[in-house]
């Protein structure tokens, strides 16, 4: 076996597992959900408890980044498939919901333009253009940021898959895909604010998006979505569907030759993961107020890919752990080192994958064995030790 | 041999500049001859806007000196001193002083720091006339370049005076490019000033040419003022406007040459920068994430090698790049090396983590060069011989940089072919590439070639930083512009294969030359993006896909 | 194993210990005053805004040797939102609500700007812009110390349609596809008809960030310059582009002489990174050039020398517009005897400072500054020649007046209008 088909050999975990994981995940999503909006809200600035409004939008942001990872994981960690293009997904989702509160500007525009967005007016266009008919209206805006990642994903995927395009070319044209939207939307041609994106937004379904109530319910929201995908994704997995996902990841050739249609079951879970990073993305510009064409850049689905591989490939929940801790030691280090939180930033990657191959949450149960057995030494070995991979 | 230099030749030349500013001295106006050294003076002091009628009556004193004085003018070199508002010229000394002398005498009147002087000024307006003007008197030098720029100067100035001199100067000129200028200097005074025969023959003279600088001319006629047509006669104005027609079919069929040219140029560059990827990509299944910062090591590499250059060696400089070859590829091989000794070697038993482990150390690497050279952009020159481009060919530009670019990659390609093909090394890369297992077991050390393999890959990326640290920005970035790309042409090309490397390069730097001039260059790329992606459903593979059982296994 | 297992303790107790100290983040020193720079530090503006970080730190580290301001010490605040332009809203909140930072100086991109632009607003921030960017905007919460359109592009094509730069009759409008080229290029051409040339010979191009493939349109602008007008180029092309753009240039032979290209965006910190010796003659627009010759210039050019411990390195126009935001609100400061920021925002209006290049710079009440206009050729050296400079210091246009839904707007913060985009006062 070449090197070539190693790398996309399986590597995550039995889906079995885990149980106390999502159980402690899903905890900690409660109580995010409920105690941070409640220690922002109700409890004084002054005191050690309150929990400041940039926090909220911080963390809210992180999660929208975990859905992201969570969806990449889906499709990575349980059906082989690499796709360096999914940053695609979650920025159509986010100009779906953009396009939804620039609408509801109204005439608050700087030009005062009832009509029209500031850069439409600002480039001379007399009337909206048909895509943009239908997005003052907030569910129409939800289901686009759904369909709209979903469509792409189907209509690429169907190419794809049927034509049994595979690993590292899969990857590599995920990643043209994602640039040449890049270049698209930065077109100011295009009628989505080109390089400026979508920005200045006033409210949501009628909610002051600067109000920390707001903010707080945005968070909320995103915990429950989040929690509600994770719930979805771990059914999927440990149905007969998902048992079927693993197998074609293992070995494509021989589910298709046991008479499934390969490409479908692959469509599906790919369908189904852009949609999830689609809604990360409709939470995410909400509490970010800007979605612009760098949002497409490969460089951001690359990085969040790392997330998943940081946290753990196969597990979901390292997935999410992942996204989460990359984003805050990226906040942290930008603050403290700026000048060279990059060494900081790389050093973890590379450290991450040398040291800890199956990822920092998905080392845990096996870390955990390991302190076990060597604080009591009764218990044989439960898995191998952790950094000798079985060669393959 | 400067042109004080010449002047000072000989009696003869001093009577022929006088010749040719006597041509001037009517036309100019002034009566009497001034007093230069009050003029120069004068120069000094006149406002922008003032200095041409200075000029002008300078010539019109027919003083020897006035040409050296009006070169340092156009040349950026004629001072004032500070201290008294002595015009002077001055010239830059190794320590970053100014060598002053004086502008009548020519002799030397001390050292200053550049601060203590004030230049005067010229503008895009001022130089064009001047150098117009002397124009006229070096149309005779020796040195083609000279007579060249003499010429152009005249085309510039159209003036109907100068037609004696350019008459006299095409019946001598052996120089096919001064010939050439002559003519359309000619060609141009006639259309301006001649009769409406002598038009319509200036209108014909110019009927197998199809530069710019006839083209200008012929559209011109062809311009209204208002309601008056620049062109009084019809005759001329149709033919003018038929000549100018046939002109532009024939420059279409150019044109496609000039996009060919484009897209093969760009094409190698894609090339260049691919080749290492296709070799640590495509042969070793490593996703190098890092590659794109080998590409931008070499392209410091040059700048170091450069600098080292300019302090140690000026005169040299021209031979920079040819000590920055070896010097990109051994920096770029043994940090390639070290990459893989230190980090990827640990990784081949699962190697899907080669993306986020060479992502990190990319990270690490552009912040180390930022570092140690800072976030701006360094300056790499370009040696005398990459500089400027080929003119002639019927009005297309052909540019040397990247004439020597695709020259150069072609090398590159055949070099590594060679090494793939011919050489031992290249055997067992390839014995390691097929079948690992086997490979070892026949005794061949794959740790060993794994290292050198991917030290190959990686010099190569260097050797295309020196290239394209001559069209593009040298910057911690400069990496990052081209993962992508890169990625693109090894993949539609097929991973594994040189040649396809080759073909996709070519073929992706044509396909977009030849849609931007229509699409515009962001639509053009996007569309070439897009046709990837369903060319690959068709070849899921790529363009030449491997065949064989390391593919199928 | 064992050997591998110490590492794994080792680096998880580093991690750790720096996730505690970060969460710990800025002890609050309470006898400073606190100053956000906001610029990147990597990523692609890197290569401009580092520069203007350091500026900064030289700026407040003086000041601090003069004794502080107000009796406190000045603790300047960086961070690095690393070219990514949700980061930038995000640090700006987290300089603001946790540093707690009386103001900032920061962004360099148009996109940067509106990215943090609502938080400054929310928050009340003050931030301080330092770039020629394309107007249209006024906000209580930015001071833009950098050009305008009117400050800067209009008097380079006055210049070019002038009998000094040539009397272009055909105007090659070449811009990065973003917003700030849009703008000024639709200014320039409304600006153009009314000079009276028409729109068929005006040419407009847009290209992506970071395009280095510029063949097929320099052909083109040859092209075009060969139907018998006078043809100038004017360039709103971004930081990056422009140094294969002007490689083409000068390798195809375009000579400043025949095609003049006057740029909007390469100042010496641009040209520092190419052999400038085949561009001579082509222009630049700006309200600052380092090779004016003033004793305020050279002052601070020794100063920054001395700080960057680096004789080569060069000094540029939002350098200039730092250093003149940051003096003025230093004596604003002072006036107001706080750094309280709507106190000190009063105590903008009307604050002048000395131009390095001369004459004196004034903050209006619609937050541009009044600055002078200079045009320079490029020299060999990568420096300027100033070959044209307005007489007086030119009022910033927040809304453009060739533009028909802004000429009707205005900007002013003061009583009664108290409005940044209104047609009519408030009050």
């Amino acid at each position: 076996m070449s090197l070539l088909q190693r790398l996309y050999a399986p590597q995550a975990q039995e889906p079995g597992k885990g149980r106390l994981a999502s159980a402690i995940l899903l905890t900690v999503l409660a109580a995010i959900a409920i105690l941070v909006p409640l220690l922002n809200l109700t409890v004084p600035a002054d005191s050690a408890f309150h929990v400041p409004t940039y926090l909220v939008s911080l963390l809210g942001k992180y999660l929208c980044f975990a859905m992201l990872a969570l969806s990449i994981d889906l499709i990575w960690g349980f059906c082989g498939i690499l796709s360096l293009g999914h940053g695609a997904f979650f920025a159509l989702g986010g100009y779906a919901m953009g396009m939804y509160m620039m609408r509801q500007i109204g005439d608050r525009g700087v030009y005062g333009n009832a009509e029209l967005p500031d850069f439409m007016v600002f480039l001379n266009w007399k009337e909206l253009p048909w895509y943009w008919y239908g997005f003052d209206f907030f569910p129409f805006a939800v289901v686009m940021a759904l369909f709209v990642p979903g469509l792409l994903a189907f209509v690429f995927g169907w190419l794809t898959f049927r034509s049994r395009v595979s690993g590292v070319y899969l990857s590599i044209i995920t990643q043209a895909m994602t640039y040449a939207l890049m270049l698209a939307f930065f077109r100011n041609d295009m009628g989505f604010g080109g390089n400026n994106g979508l920005t200045d937004f006033k409210d949501l379904l009628g909610f002051d998006l600067q109000s920390d109530n707001t903010r707080a319910v945005l968070l909320a929201s995103t915990c429950v979505a989040l929690a509600g995908c994770y719930l979805m994704c771990r059914a999927i997995v440990a149905s007969k569907l998902g048992r079927l996902i693993a197998a074609i990841r293992d070995d494509e050739a021989r589910v298709r030759f046991l008479g499934y249609r390969v490409e479908n079951f692959k469509l599906f879970v790919f369908v189904l993961s852009a949609m999830i990073a689609g809604l990360a993305g409709a939470l995410y510009v909400p509490q970010v107020g800007i979605i612009n064409p760098g949002e497409f850049a490969p460089a951001n689905s690359i990085e969040a890919v790392i997330w998943v591989a940081i946290g753990g490939r196969g597990t979901l929940y390292g997935a999410i752990a992942g996204g989460v801790l990359v984003n805050y030691a990226k906040t942290v280090l930008t603050g403290v080192i700026p000048e060279v939180w990059l060494f900081a930033l790389g050093g973890m990657f590379i450290a991450v994958t040398l040291f800890f191959p199956k990822g920092l949450v998905g080392s845990l149960p096996a870390a955990i064995d390991w302190v076990k057995r060597r604080i009591g030494k009764r218990n044989p070995p439960a898995s191998s030790p952790l950094a000798e991979e079985p060669g393959q | 041999m400067s042109l004080r230099q010449w002047m000072r030749g000989g009696a003869l030349r001093f009577l022929m500049v006088f010749w040719a500013l006597a041509v001037l001295v009517p036309h100019s106006g002034a009566s009497a001859a001034e007093d230069l050294g009050t003029l120069v003076t004068e120069l000094g002091a006149a406002s922008l806007s003032k200095k041409q009628a200075v000029v002008d009556r300078m010539v019109a004193t027919g003083a020897p000196e006035v040409v050296p004085i009006l070169e340092a003018l156009v040349g950026r070199d004629l001072y004032t001193r500070k201290s008294d508002g002595v015009v002077v010229i001055g010239q830059k000394t190794s320590g970053g002083k100014l060598l002053l002398t004086d502008p009548l005498t020519g002799s030397e009147v001390g050292t200053v720091g550049s601060r203590e002087v004030k230049r005067i000024k010229t503008n895009n307006r001022l130089r064009s006339s001047v150098k117009a003007v002397m124009g006229t008197l070096t149309l005779m030098s020796p040195d083609p370049q000279r007579r060249l720029e003499a010429a152009d100067g005249l085309l510039k100035s159209s003036d109907q005076a100068m037609l004696p001199l350019i008459e006299t100067a095409l019946a001598k000129e052996a120089d096919a490019a001064v010939k050439n200028a002559l003519q359309l200097a000619k060609a141009s005074i006639k259309l301006q000033s001649g009769s409406a025969e002598e038009r319509l023959a200036a209108v014909q003279s110019l009927a197998d040419r199809t530069d710019p600088e006839s083209r200008v001319m012929l559209s011109r006629l062809l311009l209204k003022d208002g309601d008056v047509w620049r062109e009084p006669d019809e005759t001329v104005r149709e033919t003018a406007g038929e000549t100018l027609a046939s002109m532009e079919r024939r420059l279409e069929m150019w044109r496609t040459v000039e996009h060919l040219y484009q897209g093969i140029s760009l094409g190698s560059v894609l090339l260049l920068a691919a080749m290492g990827l296709a070799i640590t990509f495509g042969v070793m299944g490593v996703i190098n994430m890092a590659h794109g910062e080998m590409v931008m090591l070499g392209a410091y590499t040059t700048f170091v090698i450069q600098e080292a250059f300019r302090s140690l060696a000026p005169g040299l400089f021209d031979w920079s790049l040819a000590v920055a070859l070896p010097a990109a590829f051994l920096v770029s091989a043994l940090v390639g090396i070290a990459m893989e000794r230190g980090c990827i070697r640990f990784l081949y038993g699962r190697p899907l983590e080669t993306l986020l482990a060479t992502w990190g150390i990319s990270l690490v690497l552009q912040q180390t060069v930022r570092s140690i050279f800072g976030p701006t952009n360094r300056e790499v020159g370009a040696p005398e011989w990459m500089q400027g481009a080929m003119e002639s060919v019927a009005g297309i530009t052909l540019t040397y940089n990247r004439l020597w670019i695709i020259l150069f990659s072609f090398c590159v390609l055949g070099a590594v072919l060679l090494v793939m093909k011919k050489t031992a090394f290249g055997l067992q890369m390839r014995a390691v590439t097929q079948n690992r297992e086997m490979a070892r077991a026949m005794g061949i050390p794959t740790g060993r070639v794994d290292a050198m393999t991917f030290g190959l890959g990686s010099g190569i990326a260097g050797i295309a930083g020196v290239a394209l640290s001559q069209i593009d920005n040298v910057s911690p970035n400069l990496g990052q512009a081209y993962i992508v790309d890169s990625f693109m042409v090894v993949v539609f090309g097929g991973v594994g294969n040189l040649w396809g490397a080759f073909a996709g390069a070519m073929s992706l730097g044509i396909v977009n030359k030849l849609l931007e001039p229509w699409a515009g260059a962001v639509l053009g790329k996007i569309l070439v993006l897009v046709a990837i992606i369903l060319f690959i459903q068709k070849r899921p593979r790529g363009l030449f896909a491997l065949r064989g059982r390391a593919v199928e296994s | 194993m064992g050997k591998l297992t110490k590492w794994k303790s080792a680096l998880a107790a580093t991690a750790f210990g720096l996730a505690a100290t970060a969460g710990m983040g800025a002890a609050q020193a309470a006898d400073t005053i606190k100053v956000g720079i906001l610029h990147s530090l990597s990523g692609t503006m890197a290569i401009s805004e580092t520069t203007l970080k350091d500026a900064m730190l030289m700026l407040i580290d003086e000041q601090n040797k003069k004794g502080g301001l107000l009796g406190m010490k000045l603790e300047p605040v960086v961070v690095d939102p690393a070219s990514d332009w949700p980061l930038f809203a995000e640090k700006a909140r987290e300089l603001i609500s946790k540093d707690g930072v009386s103001v900032t100086f920061g962004c360099w991109t148009s996109v940067s700007r509106k990215s943090v632009l609502p938080v400054f607003e929310e928050l009340n921030g003050m931030l301080f812009y330092p770039v020629q960017y394309e107007g249209e905007e006024s906000s209580r919460n930015v001071f833009y110390t950098g050009a305008a359109p009117n400050q800067q592009a209009v008097p380079a094509v006055d210049y070019l349609l002038g009998e000094e730069g040539g009397e272009a009759k055909r105007i090659v409008l070449l811009g990065t596809d973003y917003v700030y080229p849009r703008t000024t290029n639709k200014i320039l051409r409304s600006y153009l008809n009314a000079k009276g040339i028409a729109d068929a010979d005006i040419m407009e191009n847009y290209t992506p960030f970071g395009h280095s493939d510029w063949q097929t349109i320099v052909a083109q602008v040859k092209e075009f310059a060969s139907q018998g007008k006078k043809t100038a180029v004017v360039s709103t092309i971004n930081g990056d582009a422009n140094v294969p753009f002007y490689k083409e240039l000068a390798n195809q032979g375009i000579k400043a002489e025949d095609i003049p290209v006057v740029a909007f965006s390469v100042g010496e910190e641009e040209l520092a990174g190419l052999d400038a010796g085949p561009l001579v003659g082509h222009l630049a627009a700006w309200n600052y050039f380092m090779s004016v010759d003033t004793p305020e210039n050279d002052a601070f050019i020794k100063a920054w020398h001395a700080f960057i411990k680096d004789e080569k390195r060069v000094t540029n126009d939002p350098m200039e517009a730092h250093y003149i935001g940051f003096k003025m609100w230093v004596q604003a400061v002072e006036q107001a005897g706080t750094t309280d920021v709507d106190a000190v925002r009063q105590a903008m209006y009307g604050q002048t400072v000395k131009n390095l290049t001369g004459g004196v710079a004034v903050m209006n009440t619609n937050h541009h500054l009044s600055k002078p206009v200079l045009i320079g050729e490029i020299l060999e050296d990568g420096q300027f020649e100033i070959v044209s400079a307005t007489d007086d210091v030119v009022v910033g246009d927040a809304w453009s007046d060739f533009i028909p839904e802004s000429a009707k707007l205005t900007a002013d913060w003061t009583y009664p209008w108290v409005c940044g985009n209104c047609e009519k006062p408030r009050f």
